[in-house]
């Protein structure tokens, strides 16, 4: 019997501080065989163990197109993070995953793809933005719509640049409080909404942020007309075991680890304990 | 795997918990169905009382001072250091400079054993346990073997009680055993009537609330006794001492005591009524009667009105005690107090002092010594023993700075305290799953704890350290194990006598009784002691909200009561649960009714400024109606190191109490 | 496969051949009255005439405390399983118990098996003890179609009859069981048959007051037509001890730790009880069921719904009444089923 809950040992290839509290990690698995088996899609996790700390979920926040490695970018909030954020390149962690489903790509084929961000909800959508735009040909058009709660929090600064300038891609910044030297929108992520167009019955939005921000989205999205199917996003809850026994991330009759994390709107809304 | 029968190492309840064994390790808890106390209940904590044994944080070998450094020692070192240390103390500054603190969560043998060290070795009268500073006061009984804060009843007789008055206890939070059984009781009738200022579920569910204002405790009580006195004319039973209380409490009429009690009158008859109605009531108090500096009076006026009785045959009222600590009760019984000797022998009874003497071969220090909250600042050297004295104290920064400061200083015990940072010599001590001993609950029942498994590393038994300590000092213990040390016990404390070691194992053990008590059959007679009208007095008087200061903070120690616990706060699962405060409230829990939140325009989780009279500090917000309007409450231990509370010393017993004081609420900086 | 008759002088002898060849884990006395299924050292160990036992057989399958990992970080990181390959035979098991490994098997099961769980569980032969009567007056099976006595689930369903032990075979390794200590047993008499289904039909008269409304409860919560107001109610009354899932046969949750000793560290797991306020509570503090109410609902869907139950082959309540006993107040699944159905919370 294979161990599910048996990590995979990787090593730390590169470390880049995005803002104050969160750093993005690129790791590569240790074994040629198993890194060549890491095949994984944009919305799975996986279950990062620093040995000793203990292990936790993260989202693997970059594209697996062309390359053996995998972007982790992690925020500072407790003991895994911390020691995460000790480690130095080479540094060995233990991995276990791809974990969980991924976001809907063949299906949406064809139509307007929204992407709405708030803070450190970019990490599992940046991939998914990767990949769209990599094969921007299949969709009708692509835009980012991003917000942070100041200039300081905005994650991915550098991509977010060239999506701005890229051809084929709209994407617009926001911060909830301004400051010096801020001289793009301000106000809270949904009021992006209004400066786009789009033709919302051709359209699927993938929402990802904290749970406040997703809650408002969700309803400018529905009061701008998108369908329940049309709202796709990852939840974000305590999963320990990544493999729905240890029952911490199940919400209603789902474990967010194994039946997702990715869901659309509709089957939110069918979970008993969903609150709008 | 083998099933160890053991005690919970929490509460003052003493459950009886199974340890269970697989080669060599602790592998888990549960309960005992048969066991009188448990009845096949634990409470979080007991559930999980395993994952303290082998803790990763548990000290495992001596560790000596070396200038800013503790490092590890043999434990020859470490006892030539713990020699030398007290040695020196002893010459320069004689045996009053050193004071010793027993510990609650020790067994009867530890604590017995350091008391026979304190008074007999070290020549000291200087010996306390700092628990009792922040539980129910222990106050001095006239013409009593014991002292007001013992039960006189037991757990079970909740079981056919028809009413139930809880006093300033949140037994769902405090002590969950005796929740219990009044939330089962409840599909059966019983009644609850709740006299407490915070609005805990059981005070929801009660058939009466009386929301005591805090600091009105006394005044509410003395009304009772009023009510039950001078109204229903219950005095012409002829029971000692029943005058006197009638003309304590002549001027306690409901009226007068409501605009200090904030209870109305009606409230108070209704609760009286119900009381003296009821033909097997119980009177349950916890440390929420601690809440001002007139509650040792509180619980002597407790003990009378159960004293009066209730019911057609004016019954007396089985009272439960419930002590925050599995060997409270025990560590008492053992003499760990400055002023008194073990079994609760007067230290001016020379035939006492004699039987003592003549047993540990030694003469006795005979005089009062220091408590415990005064040692710190007042002593050269200390020894502490299992004692969470920075927890306990007011000002627990104060207290370590004190600490640090002494000439010496011992910690033994089995987590890096507070105070054993600061030490000169830490000693590693054995947990309870690690030793043989017993423990007294709060119901004075005397119960086996069991070795299920080796100490880890060198680990040691409390009472073997000591012994070891003493021997070094020229003093030797004749002890090979505990059975012989509580064999010693039961030949000595007449309390304790007829209790017998071996058969402690099974089913709960033995619940032990004065000589008197024993002789009656029963339970014991407990004289009413009258409240000091000097106490009657200051309670009206106690600081009130004002226009500057609109709310009245108290520190509540029946709220949250466990999170921060050194053995909770190092259980891995349990740590979760209990430090929710810690992790939400970092600066302190402020409880505002939503009345008060509203009009100070606070919101729940966020940072507050409080302002009083002392001083200010920043505390978060829980919006929550467990705290009546122009009340807020903090939990106890979070309470002491504010700064902000006023102390004023128990009128009863003399220990620090954080008073009732008035505060401001407003937007944090 | 047919049914055999073991005669009451033989069963020491057949526990000690089992004993042989495996951990025979039955119930068993401590401490003059409490039991506990735990292993036996001698045939005259096993309390036959038991209640029930203090706990479910949970702690052998899934311990409340148990090692996954161990590694080292000592020139460069090595990390290995565990594994407990110990084979057990579960002997003198009540049909609650029996019918709670079923659930725990759907759970730990399924299509990414949970290597600790199977490897003893695969490892497993489950004799069942049927009830003659209620053993306890807060046994509730006869509700939940757990007992007293059982129609599947199990290697062998013993019934003690004048004659010796009724023993029914449930699946092929009872049978082979059977087949290699056929010297031991006898071919049984329809009779005997029909004294075990008459048996069966006295034994369900016997159960008491803790009636158990689960059908009831179970279409309100799947509908999710459940007054907010009772879980309100029961949140008073629930002290969050934990007790009623640690006790409970088919309550699996756990959660994980690390414990570093210089360098060698195991990884742990330890029963972990959805009741706790930081069950669900996230490292950035933000917690999606912050009230004990929100906890308590979610407890009691993953029980007894019809989502759950379609995922796990039935509903996850033996009626064992072990959360009767355990219960710190008055919120263990009788009290609340009966809440649900009412309205209200006595």
């Amino acid at each position: 019997m294979s161990n599910p809950y048996l990590p995979k040992i990787a090593s730390i290839q590169k470390v880049k501080p995005e803002t104050y509290d969160t750093t993005t990690f690129t790791l590569q698995l240790d074994d040629p065989t198993e890194r060549k088996a890491f095949q994984y899609r944009p919305g799975q996790f996986v279950e990062l163990s620093v040995f000793g700390a203990g292990e936790a979920p993260f989202c693997i926040s970059s594209s697996g197109h062309g390359r053996d490695t995998f972007d982790l970018s992690v925020r500072k909030v407790g003991r895994v993070t911390d020691a995460l954020h000790e480690m130095g390149e080479g540094g060995q962690v233990g991995v276990r995953g791809p974990l969980g489903n991924s976001f809907p790509f063949e299906e949406v084929e064809g139509k307007h793809i929204l992407f709405v961000g708030g803070g450190i909800g970019l990490f599992p959508l940046r991939p998914q933005i990767q990949d769209v735009y990599r094969e921007r040909d299949r969709f009708a058009s692509i835009t980012v719509l991003y917000g942070a709660r100041t200039a300081e929090d905005l994650v991915y600064r550098d991509e977010l640049e060239e999506w701005q300038q890229q051809e084929g891609m709209t994407c617009l910044l926001t911060v909830d409080v301004g400051a010096e030297g801020w001289t793009g929108n301000v106000g809270v992520v949904g009021t992006l909404l209004q400066k786009v167009e789009i033709d919302v019955p051709n359209a699927v939005a993938f929402v990802c942020g904290p749970p406040i921000m997703i809650r408002f989205v969700v309803q400018d999205l529905s009061g701008m007309g998108f369908g329940e199917e049309a709202i796709v996003t990852t939840l974000e809850r305590h999963m320990r075991c990544g493999i729905g026994k240890c029952n911490h991330c199940m919400i209603g009759d789902k474990w967010v680890c194994k039946d997702g994390p990715v869901f659309t709107y509709r089957q939110m809304k069918a979970m008993t304990e969903f609150e709008e | 795997m083998a099933e160890i029968a053991t005690v919970c190492p929490y509460c003052g309840c003493g459950c009886g918990l199974y340890l269970h064994v697989r080669d060599g390790v602790v592998v888990g808890a549960s309960p005992s169905r048969s066991h009188p106390v448990a009845e096949g209940r634990l409470c979080l904590k007991g559930w999980h009382a395993h994952e303290v044994v082998d803790n990763p944080g548990r000290l495992t070998r001596p560790l000596v001072r070396r200038g800013a450094e503790l490092v590890e020692a043999t434990w020859e070192e470490a006892r030539s250091a713990v020699v030398a240390g007290l040695g020196k103390t002893l010459e320069t500054d004689g045996p009053q400079a050193i004071g010793v603190l027993g510990s609650a969560r020790c067994t009867n043998e530890d604590n017995y054993a350091l008391v026979r060290f304190a008074r007999g070795t070290l020549q000291t009268p200087n010996i306390d346990c700092s628990l009792r500073i922040q539980c129910v006061p222990d106050a001095p009984q006239p013409g009593e073997a014991w002292r007001a804060g013992v039960s006189t009843g037991q757990i079970a007789e909740l079981d056919d009680a028809d009413l139930v008055l809880l006093v300033g206890s949140d037994p769902t939070e405090e002590h969950p055993a005796v929740g219990a059984r009044i939330y089962q009781g409840r599909q059966r009738g019983l009644r609850v009537v709740a006299l407490s200022t915070r609005k805990h579920p059981l005070a929801r569910l009660a058939d009466l609330h009386l929301p005591v204002r805090p600091g009105g405790e006394l005044r509410l009580i003395a009304s009772l006794l009023h009510v039950v006195l001078a109204e229903q004319g219950m005095a012409g039973e002829g029971r000692p001492g029943a005058e006197d209380l009638r003309a304590s409490v002549a001027d306690m009429s409901p009226e007068v005591t409501a605009a200090d009690t904030g209870v109305s009158a009606d409230l108070v008859r209704q609760a009286a009524g119900l009381y003296l109605s009821s033909e097997r009531a119980v009177i349950v108090y916890s440390a929420g009667l601690a809440l001002s500096p007139q509650s040792g009076a509180a619980v002597q006026a407790l003990h009378s009105l159960a004293v009066l009785g209730s019911g057609g045959s004016r019954r007396q009222v089985p009272v439960l005690s419930l002590l925050c600590r599995n060997n409270l009760q025990g560590c008492r019984d053992m003499g760990v107090a400055p002023d008194v000797l073990p079994g609760y022998a007067s230290l001016g009874d020379d035939a006492a002092v004699q039987r003592f003497e003549q047993a540990w071969q030694c003469e006795l220090a005979r005089g009062v010594g220091l408590s415990a909250w005064e040692m710190p600042g007042q002593v050269r050297a200390m020894y502490v023993m299992g004692d969470d004295i920075t927890r306990s104290i007011p000002d627990p920064e104060a207290t370590l700075s004190a600490l640090e400061a002494l000439d010496f200083l011992v910690v033994q015990d089995i987590f890096m305290s507070p105070a054993a940072s600061v030490a000169h010599v830490v000693l590693p001590a054995a947990s309870f799953a690690e030793q043989d001993g017993t423990w007294t609950n709060l119901e004075r029942r005397v119960q086996r704890t069991r070795r299920a498994v080796s100490p880890p590393g060198e680990a040691r038994e409390d009472w073997r350290i000591i012994a070891d300590v003493s021997r070094a000092m020229g003093k030797p213990f004749p002890y090979e194990g505990p059975q012989q040390i509580f064999e010693e016990i039961s030949d000595l404390l007449p309390i304790y006598a007829g209790v017998f070691y071996p058969p402690l194992a099974v089913n709960g053990g033995i619940r032990w009784a004065t000589p008197e008590a024993r002789d009656a059959g029963g339970q014991a007679e407990v004289m009413p002691v009258p409240p000091p009208a000097e106490a009657l007095e200051a309670a009206a008087s106690g600081l009130r909200a004002s226009d500057q200061y609109p709310l009245l903070l108290a520190a509540d120690p029946t709220l949250r009561p466990w999170d921060g616990e050194v053995m909770v706060s190092q259980t891995l699962t349990v740590a979760g649960e209990f430090t929710v405060l810690t992790k939400d409230y970092p600066d302190g829990m402020l409880c505002l009714n939503p009345e008060d939140a509203k009009r100070f325009q606070v919101r729940g989780g966020r940072p507050v400024r409080v302002v009083s009279p002392k001083g200010e500090c920043q505390m978060q917000v829980r919006v929550t109606d467990e705290a009546p309007p122009g009340v807020a409450l903090v939990p106890h231990h979070q309470a002491t190191r504010l700064g902000i509370m006023e102390i004023s010393t128990d009128q009863a017993g003399g220990r620090p109490v954080l008073a009732p004081t008035p505060i401001s609420v407003g937007p944090a900086e | 496969m047919t049914a055999r008759m073991l005669p009451h002088e033989r069963i020491d002898e057949f526990v000690a051949r089992l004993m042989q060849s495996a951990e025979v884990v039955a119930p068993r006395r401590v401490e003059v009255a409490d039991v506990f299924y735990g292993p036996v050292s001698s045939p005259g160990e096993v309390a036959w005439d038991y209640g029930t036992a203090i706990e479910p057989l949970k702690r052998f399958l899934l311990p409340q405390r148990e090692t996954m990992l161990r590694f080292s970080t000592d020139g460069g990181l090595k990390v290995e399983a565990e594994c407990d390959e110990r084979e057990r035979v579960f002997l003198g098991v009540r049909c609650c118990d029996v019918t709670g490994l079923g659930v725990m098997d759907a759970m730990y099961g399924g299509d990414i098996p949970d290597p600790y769980y199977m490897s003893r569980r695969e490892r497993s032969t489950v004799i069942a003890l049927t009830c003659l009567e209620a053993p306890e007056e807060t046994c509730f099976c006869v509700c939940c179609d757990a007992g007293p006595f059982l129609t599947e689930g199990y290697d062998q369903q013993w019934t003690s009859l004048p004659e010796g032990m009724l023993v029914e075979i449930g699946s092929e390794r009872g049978e082979a069981l059977a087949r290699a200590n056929e010297d031991l047993l006898a071919p049984a008499e329809l009779d005997q048959i029909a004294a075990r289904y008459r048996l069966a039909r006295e034994a369900e008269k016997t159960f008491g007051d803790f009636k158990s409304y689960i059908a009831g409860a179970m279409a309100k919560l799947s509908m999710n037509e459940v007054d907010p107001e009772v879980w309100e109610q029961a949140a008073m009354r629930c002290t969050e001890c934990g007790g009623c899932t640690y006790l409970c046969p088919t309550c699996s949750c756990f959660t994980v730790t690390d414990r570093m000793n210089g360098s060698e560290g195991v990884r742990e797991r330890h029963w972990d009880a959805c009741l706790n306020n930081c069950y669900a509570r996230e490292a950035s503090g933000h917690n999606p069921r912050p009230e004990r109410s929100d906890r308590l609902r979610a407890r009691f869907f993953h029980k007894i719904s019809h989502q759950w139950a379609e995922r796990n082959g039935r509903q996850a309540c033996v009626g064992c009444g072990r959360c009767v006993v355990g219960c710190m107040a008055w919120a263990h699944m009788p009290a609340v089923t009966e809440g649900i159905r009412r309205g209200v919370m006595t």
